[in-house]
């Protein structure tokens, strides 16, 4: 097999952007010249302004600001903030879920696709389910679960979940995140004008309210999306641009809410709806997806991704979108002068993310339903004003295996036991492959594009890099699709592997690369790795086990970064956090006796992709010496 | 402790260590020029040259091959390729110190039962049943097990389900200890007491990866995959194992095998799943493995008091260890399967006419009549021969049974131990209804099984009821030709193991293993209409002469992946038919005389080409047209479409002689119908007159052969 090229998506990407001068219209890459260079306090992080007497910018002649607060102060400060906007975010996106879980009912717009895992986060919270009706069982579920955002005592209910050391790791350090919505808050009220200035102790608050993303509010997300919208099994996709398809009215969603783009999913299928695109000259209607929805969709219904992050506005490019449709997060403004470039509906559904030129169609889960179905007829109307002159789809297309929730992965593992002598359910075939040296170790690869690395190289040559060291990789949200775009989420990936990962990929009849699913889905990763460590008798902190975002650019990614760290995974960054101004906040994130004595792990950011794929590969090495394997 | 890799590297030093010493006293004894082989064999050095396309023929080239090819296997990084290439290194270097005993031996340096080498004739004849599964897959043993009982247990565990076993170490003497019967005939190979002797069962999954698969020699990668797929072998190694053992595991593993051991964590074993597996219940090994090797074995579960298992097919029964015998070839003993209306049977009704086996005196020769009334809506008397010959087989699997012949020229012998055991003729009857039962299940609904001891009833049957049908089918037989046919039959049965190979079976033309005739194919496509007998219409003539259609064409085509255009039935020389390995004989042009020499499987002596069968067997099959060579069933050479498009049988000039002996009367009558001439055969040369195309000349010349004066072949 021979893999998709960065070169080869350039050059669809400048043949669509030919297009945009065409109609005129403006593109990040032109953006990105436009705002460069950027500004060096903001990207090293010494500039506050978070009250009104500065904005203040900390120099070798000036070090401190008004107030008084050193360069330290003011990149913890900012590093904290960043994080909590992170954590706000993804756990935003699971209140929205727990709310959605709440509405559920028999037949109604939303309903409970996976009964069994909606009881065993039941059994694990401690509630009866003998005899009770699943809705009702729901209902008290999802109470439950809004209730950790607020809870007035106590710390978050699926820390259970991690190895007892862990637990005792988080105690010991203060950092067990207690109410998700108030690590937000007292990180903001942390870090308001007069209150902390010390490091160490934003350092700490970020490393809690990132937990309370991961541990909390993401892992709200992940499991009760799972209940609703069914846990994802290993399915078969396809990849890229050349998804989008010619003569069909193409629906891109957008975003990362299932709620919504389940919806569209739905009623694209809908008999009524698919007679009215023929009638408009349509062969049929074809649903797509950008963005950490496209992963939601693809590992739930096989639905085509056409493309991550940096993509997003080539989807508009190819001239063959009758909408794009989009919920919250990672959505770029610029889709809304870009649409009217061409007959492209841009429609927002929240009022969590209100932009211009877009039409706006408010969406909940009371009316998701007939919304959903205006959206899609509105799509399939659009489909006579398409100037089919202007229609250029690049044909490029991958095939992909997505779907390996903790759940699906156990079970390909469950095929290489032996019933005479193994007990199924475990990660312990994973752990044997690892203890053998068969497989050296595992990289969890996330995160988004960013600008500031040509777009999507790193993942894809970090990826091959590791998968030919016998190193399997987990991945989720943006990094999963430029795997998927490159064809190494296809089972044919083996070929790329050393002999160790190919014949574990032969036996499980697995691809070298396993598609985890989303950004909030991050958490998974995380029950993992404690479950790994669980089935090893290692701590998380000792198994072969990195984090990467070689290409991160949100802040989710910094809320992501602190808890895989504290939950005792070491991570390596490929763009800087804008931390570089302050060698103690440096020191506390990426030195030896910073959050490594309170977690185990830290970060390592290294801008050469070369040297960041050896680092980890040598710390995988260095994890196998120091256990003796 | 070591890492698994530590222990892999540390074993593969070990095993080269020694193979360097044992080339290097050879070198210093022999001379580098001596021959080394272990003779038998047409891939010498087998697992070198399959693994690396390197040939071996003298003590010299090995010492060469040892310090070049193979050292530059044991890369020293900590990567799975590197267990693996070292693990391949390790099977290499005892394959070299096997070879250096033979070498310093002058021949095999084993005495009986112990084996050590396979020779290619052997290989080839695992073939069909490997295919057919009734061999399921093939065991490694390694070392002592915890007591002898134990590993005659597991040893008689894999027997009793058909795996050929293969012992090396320790467990051959508990084995010889308990008196377990030990040989190729019996499916359970000692290999040798020192590890270095495993390299014997890796070079006969090689060689099948060669033979069958036409894979090609040095292409390191199509031959793990060859075996990793198709050859279903797993190693058991008895604690404690050392180095050497886990590094010849990695290679095993590198193969596809895996290995089930008793070691422990604590004693530095590991575990990777479905590759090496500690089971630490011995006596679980057998289910360990088969289900770690992805082996199902189709279970018949009969109730009788024996084993009843393939494994015992082919067993010998000598006079001393005899109770009783039927024998035809002195009294009235005979089989034969009749087809009838469902409503004149009962299913499973068994009916003795005479005295049973506790009746007979010890060492008698006595009558026998073995009928089996068989019933069903898709049962066609065509099928009555079919289902009969497979009694051989079915009675032969009975521990202590042995069989030959067929009709009414069967021998059967009773072994003491079997009449001890318990054995009688109602459990004949049971192995018949059930084995017919179950492999025939979408044909026969009804069967029922009548057994006639009675000399009297039996001499009565015979000349009233089964000669005549005989006599019927023969008719019928005679009257199926290739041309009073409407179809032919593929036979991709092989295709698990020889990928690109597609026979045609015709009626005059069986396949050419030798195990399936046109009836048989119609019977197997009855039976599963998907399955690998798939019919070949003969509606497009393009060359009758040659026996070229347009339909056998497209289904080789088809069958074949592409891999081959076009096929004759009846030429050796325009687009012969492929073999796919397992052929019981082989033919090849004799160039001086304008004649062809057939050798069959079992001849291991010289041909006037300068070829033993090994080595005239390598030159084709494994999908693989060759002109001038054809791999075909014993009971083709008779056949009047026997190389048709180049004058026919008459161009036979030797055959060993036991093989000419074996199909004279068949191949006289068709001579003579063919060509006016009386005892043909006496014309064909054999080892007793010629091994050299020299002498054969003078004898063809003096007997006037019709093939010195046919068109020359070239």
């Amino acid at each position: 097999m021979k893999l998709i090229t960065v070169e080869q998506m350039e050059a669809a990407t400048e043949r669509l952007l030919e297009t945009g001068r065409q109609v005129g219209a403006d593109s990040w890459q032109q953006r990105v010249k436009n705002q460069t260079p950027h500004c060096k306090f903001g990207e090293e992080g010494t500039c506050c302004r978070i009250c009104t007497m500065g904005p203040c910018r900390i120099t070798p002649k000036s070090p401190r600001g008004i107030c008084g607060c050193d360069v330290h102060g003011i990149v913890a400060r900012n590093y904290l903030r960043f994080t909590a906007g992170g954590s706000a975010t993804h756990s935003d996106h699971g209140r929205e879920i727990c709310h959605t879980l709440y509405q559920t009912r028999e037949g109604g717009n939303y309903t409970v696709k996976d009964p069994e895992k909606l009881k065993r986060i039941a059994h694990e919270w401690g509630v009866e389910t003998e005899g009770k009706d699943i809705y009702d069982l729901a209902h008290e579920i999802a109470e439950m679960a809004l209730m950790e955002y607020g809870k007035p005592f106590g710390t978050q209910r699926f820390l259970s979940r991690a190895p007892e050391h862990t637990q005792k790791l988080w105690h010991d350090a203060g950092i067990e995140p207690r109410a998700i919505d108030r690590e937000v808050s007292q990180s903001l009220h942390m870090t308001h004008m007069g209150c902390s200035s010390l490091p160490e102790a934003l350092i700490r608050q970020s490393l809690r309210s990132g937990l309370s993303d991961g541990w909390g509010g993401s892992m709200c997300g992940t499991e009760f999306s799972d209940v609703m919208f069914g846990t994802p099994k290993p399915v078969d996709t396809t990849a890229n641009l050349g998804v989008m398809e010619k003569d069909m009215v193409n629906i891109v969603v957008h975003g990362h809410d299932p709620s919504l783009s389940e919806m569209i999913v739905h009623y694209a299928q809908d008999p009524e709806m698919i007679a009215l695109a023929k009638e408009q000259g349509a062969k049929g209607i074809n649903i797509c997806g950008v963005c950490c929805t496209a992963n939601e969709v693809a590992m739930r219904h096989g639905i085509p991704m056409a493309g991550n992050f940096l993509q997003q506005e080539n989807v508009v490019l190819t001239g063959a979108c009758e909408a794009i449709v989009v919920d919250v997060q990672c959505i770029f403004p610029a889709l809304g002068p870009l649409s009217k470039c061409f007959h492209t509906k841009f429609i927002t559904t929240s009022p969590i993310a209100r932009m211009p030129d877009s039409d706006f169609v408010e969406f909940h889960a009371e009316n998701a339903g007939e919304n959903a179905k205006a959206i899609v007829k509105l799509a399939v109307e659009n489909f006579k004003n398409r100037n089919q002159d202007l229609v250029y789809i690049p044909e490029m297309k991958t095939n992909a295996t997505v779907g390996y929730s903790l759940e699906a992965i156990k079970k390909c593992l469950d095929g290489v036991t032996n019933s005479q002598v193994d007990v199924t359910g475990t990660t312990k075939p994973l752990v044997e492959c690892v203890k053998s040296g068969v497989l050296r170790g595992a990289v969890a690869m996330v995160g988004c594009n960013n600008p500031k690395v040509r777009p999507d190289t790193a993942h894809i040559e970090l990826m091959k890099k590791l998968i030919a060291n016998d190193i399997i990789v987990v991945v989720s949200g943006c990094s999963a699709q430029a795997a998927a775009k490159a064809g190494l989420l296809s089972k044919e990936a083996k070929e790329f592997c050393g002999d160790g990962l190919k014949r574990v990929c032969e036996l499980v009849d697995i691809p070298p690369i396993l598609h985890m699913g989303s950004c909030v889905d991050i958490s998974r990763m995380m029950v993992l790795a404690a479950d790994v460590a669980k089935d090893s008798g290692w701590n998380i902190s000792q198994i072969p086990l990195v984090g990467c975002a070689p290409e991160w650019m949100s802040e989710k990614a910094v809320s992501i970064g602190n808890y895989v760290v504290a939950t005792g995974i070491d991570t390596y960054l490929g763009v800087d956090p804008y931390t570089k101004g302050s060698t103690e906040v440096t020191e506390l994130l990426q030195g030896e006796h910073g959050i490594k004595d309170w977690v185990e792990a830290n970060f390592t950011v290294e801008l050469d992709i070369e040297k960041l794929g050896d680092k980890m590969i040598e710390a995988i090495e260095a994890k196998r010496v120091a256990l003796g394997i | 402790m070591k890492t698994l890799f530590e222990r892999v590297f540390a074993g593969n030093d070990e095993m080269y260590a020694l193979a360097v010493k044992a080339v290097d006293e050879a070198v210093a004894k022999l001379g580098p020029d001596a021959p080394a082989t272990f003779g038998d064999t047409a891939y010498s050095l087998p697992c070198l040259y399959a693994m690396t396309g390197r040939k071996v023929a003298t003590v010299g080239e090995a010492k060469e091959a040892l310090e070049t090819t193979i050292k530059d296997f044991m890369t020293r990084n900590n990567r799975t390729k590197d267990i693996f290439t070292s693990g391949v290194a390790t099977a290499l270097s005892a394959e070299m110190i096997e070879l250096m005993k033979w070498a310093t031996h002058g021949g095999c340096p084993y005495e009986d039962p112990v084996m050590g080498h396979f020779t290619d004739a052997q290989v080839r004849e695992l073939g069909v049943p490997l295919v057919t599964r009734d061999i399921p897959g093939v065991a490694v043993i390694i070392g002592a097990a915890p007591t002898a009982e134990e590993g005659v247990e597991l040893v008689k565990e894999y027997q009793s389900q058909g795996i050929f076993v293969t012992l090396v170490g320790g467990i051959i003497d508990q084995c010889i200890e308990k008196g377990v019967k030990l040989g190729f005939n019996v499916r359970c190979v000692a290999l040798g007491r020192e590890l270095s002797s495993v390299a014997h069962v890796v070079s006969v999954a090689l060689r099948a990866a060669i033979i069958f698969g036409s894979t090609e020699p040095g292409n390191y990668d199509a031959m793990w995959r060859y075996t990793m797929d198709r050859v279903f072998a797993f190693v058991n190694a008895y604690a404690p194992v050392d180095d050497m053992t886990v590094a010849c595991g990695a290679g095993a593993i590198q193969l596809g095998f895996p290995v089930v051991t008793n070691d422990t964590e604590e004693n530095n074993m590991f575990r990777v799943p479905k590759s090496l597996i500690i089971q630490e219940d011995t006596s679980k090994f057998n289910a360990t493995s088969l289900e770690a090797r992805d082996i199902k074995i189709k279970i018949t579960k009969i109730d009788i008091p024996v084993a009843f298992s393939s494994a015992f097919e082919g067993e010998i029964i000598r006079r001393g260890d005899m109770q009783v015998e039927f024998d035809g070839s002195r009294v009235d003993a005979l089989e034969l399967v009749r087809s009838k209306e469902l409503g004149e049977i009962e299913d499973h009704k068994f009916t003795l006419i005479g005295p049973d086996l506790d009746a007979f005196a010890v060492g008698s020769k006595n009558a026998v009549c073995f009928i089996a009334d068989v019933a069903g809506k898709n049962m066609s008397s065509d099928f009555e021969s079919v289902f009969e010959r497979k009694f051989h087989a079915y009675v032969n699997c009975m521990e202590g049974v042995m069989h030959t012949g067929q009709r009414d020229m069967i021998r059967i012998r009773v072994s003491k131990a079997a009449f001890e055991a318990g054995l009688r003729l109602k459990d004949f009857a049971e192995v018949l209804y059930a084995k017919l039962k179950s492999d025939y299940d979408a044909v026969i609904d009804k069967c029922q099984i009548t057994i006639i001891t009675d000399p009297e009833e039996c001499r009565k049957f015979r000349h009233e009821v089964a000669i005549p049908a005989y006599d019927k089918r023969d008719e019928r037989l005679q009257s199926l030709t290739d041309e009073n046919v409407d179809q032919f039959y593929t036979c991709i049965m092989c295709q698990s193991f020889s990928p690109s190979h597609v026979c045609i079976v015709t009626p005059e033309r069986l396949g050419l293993c030798g195990a399936v005739s046109w009836l048989d194919a119609k019977a197997t496509n009855e039976l599963d209409p998907s399955g690998p007998c798939q019919v070949v219409p003969k509606a497009h003539v393009i060359d009758e002469n040659v026996g070229r259609w347009e339909e056998v064409n497209e289904a080789v085509n088809k069958y074949s992946q592409g891999a081959l255009e076009s096929v004759t039935l009846y030429s050796i020389m325009e687009d012969p038919m492929t073999s796919c390995g397992c052929f019981e004989c082989i033919c090849g042009i004799e160039p001086f005389s304008n004649g062809v020499v057939i050798v069959n499987r079992e001849h291991a002596g010289m041909t006037p080409l300068g070829m033993t069968f090994s080595e005239m067997a390598s030159m084709t099959g494994g999908g693989v047209q060759t002109p001038g060579f054809m791999g075909h069933g014993k009971h083709f050479i008779a056949s009047k479409k026997f190389m048709k498009a180049e004058g026919g049988l008459g161009r036979i000039v030797w055959m060993p002689k036991a093989l000419k002996e074996q199909v004279a009367e068949r191949v006289n009558q068709s001579a003579k119908e063919l060509y006016g001439i009386d005892n043909f055969c006496d014309m064909v040369g054999d080892e007793t007159i010629a091994e050299d195309p020299e002498t054969l000349m003078a004898f063809l010349s003096e007997k006037g052969h019709p093939a010195l004066s046919m068109d020359p072949l070239m």
